[in-house]
């Protein structure tokens, strides 16, 4: 016993170490092809192992089960499917990567957008209430850092009433509550308050999901006008 | 009077023994000296093309690569490897990054030079022409043999450095742009030298010519 363990130590060691493809492309290990053969040619991948990722290694996320995937594959493709191949090439999305309980410094979150390396990593198990809306959130982010001129921020926060302010950041507010105002007062959700970004993230998310409140007020109003027009202006055929 | 001593038995087996070990020393002594002994090296002149003015022959230590460009897929692509091909740009350039039985890359004309190579930047030398468009929007399997061009992580950068892949890789369709692929002698690719902890190689092999059949 001791022979053949000291044989396969041996094997191992001597074993050429292997280049990943999937992680040269996009710099997440420990993944593996879950379709994509998509008609917008969108890439989905899944965490065959946990992996760790980022500064100081703070991203975590960790394998699902088959059955949560494949369940959860057919309502992130329904969603994703209403993406454009060529909107997406625009936006610079390309990989869509599964996993779950993702975590950014220990703390929970729904996504993680890369622009630069076209991929967005799903937490396949967040908010099972709003998983559908939040795919659209995350997207939008997407959309937001490869057209920051676009959705200009300063232009965005002047619709907001003169003594509002946005928090520094998206986590540094306790005000994460996702649900739909019934009446708006120029924010969508609780959410919307905290940054200028997720704001905009708000309003498309509601936008691509087709649950607007019933009343729209004026800021509100100019918002979805901005998005719609920011949106026409890097794909005229898109369509909400 | 000499007297005639016969062999022992397990004398004559030592003896049998003796011999056999040299023959198997010589033996792996050729096999491992001559990585090529097996690799069949293919005369273009002797294969009848159905496009030759789109064959390119890009000549190793292990033989001859023979390369169908497709300008249908990639024009700018393609039009841009035959321009550097019919400079000789790309004769003595290293195959700077090998990976076993995955891929080689070669084409750093500023860096990657016979006698001239800095190691210390390979991969990111220039051809002088600047870069041009990615090519991906065309369907196109990235099958084994595949010839793309490489690029620096954002699209439209290519320029002179190409890959070439020795197993299949469907992720790359749509993030490289492809000009073409070995139709003979993916072999001799398989032989160009890669180190076991490293996909950039020291002291590497060399293209010793890339030229167009017509």
């Amino acid at each position: 016993m001791k022979l053949f363990k000291f044989i396969l130590l041996c094997l191992f060691l001597i074993s050429p170490t292997q280049a990943d493809t999937i992680y040269q492309l996009i710099k997440i290990p420990n993944l593996e092809i879950y379709n994509i053969k998509t008609e917008n040619k969108l890439r989905y991948l899944n965490a065959k192992q946990a992996f760790t990722i980022g500064i100081d290694n703070n991203i975590n996320c960790f394998k699902s089960s088959k059955q949560d995937l494949d369940k959860k594959y057919k309502i992130i493709e329904k969603n994703l499917n209403r993406y454009s191949q060529n909107f997406l090439r625009k936006i610079n999305l390309k990989y869509i990567v599964m996993c779950e309980d993702l975590s950014i410094s220990g703390i929970n979150t729904a996504g993680i957008p890369d622009n630069v390396m076209k991929t967005l990593i799903v937490d396949i198990k967040f908010n099972q209430e709003y998983f559908e809306r939040v795919l659209h959130h995350e997207v939008f982010h997407i959309i937001n850092d490869s057209y920051k001129d676009v959705f200009n921020e300063k232009i965005w926060s002047s619709f907001n009433p003169k003594e509002f302010n946005y928090a520094k950041c998206s986590i540094c507010t306790k005000k994460i509550g996702l649900d739909t105002y019934s009446k708006p007062d120029g924010f969508i959700t609780e959410y919307s308050r905290s940054t200028a970004s997720e704001d905009m993230a708000e309003v498309f998310s509601h936008l691509m999901h087709g649950n607007l409140p019933e009343v729209i007020d004026p800021i509100l109003k100019k918002k979805i006008e901005f998005i719609k027009k920011g949106l026409l202006k890097i794909d005229e055929n898109f369509i909400l | 009077m000499i007297e005639k001593i016969k062999a022992s038995k397990s004398e004559k087996i030592i003896f049998l023994f003796v011999i056999i070990l040299f023959l198997f020393s010589i033996t792996s002594f050729i096999l491992l000296k001559n990585k090529c002994l097996f690799v069949k090296n293919y005369d273009p002149n002797k294969i009848n093309f159905d496009n030759p003015n789109n064959i390119a022959i890009l000549n190793v230590e292990c033989g001859n690569v023979i390369i169908e460009l497709y300008p249908d897929i990639s024009p700018n692509g393609v039009e841009r490897f035959k321009t550097l091909v019919e400079l000789n740009a790309y004769d003595d350039v290293a195959f700077h990054r090998v990976i076993k039985d995955k891929l080689v890359q070669a084409g750093d004309l500023e860096f990657g030079k016979k006698g001239n190579i800095d190691y210390g930047k390979i991969g990111t030398g220039k051809s002088g022409l600047g870069t041009i468009k990615s090519e991906i929007d065309k369907n196109f399997n990235y099958t084994k043999g595949s010839v793309g061009l490489a690029r620096s992580l954002r699209y439209n950068t290519e320029d002179s450095q190409f890959f070439i892949i020795l197993q299949d890789e469907p992720l790359y369709e749509g993030e490289y742009t492809p000009i073409g692929k070995v139709i003979f002698g993916l072999e001799a690719l398989e032989k160009i030298k890669h180190l076991d902890k490293s996909e950039y190689v020291l002291r590497p092999d060399f293209i010793n010519s890339l030229k167009l059949f017509n």
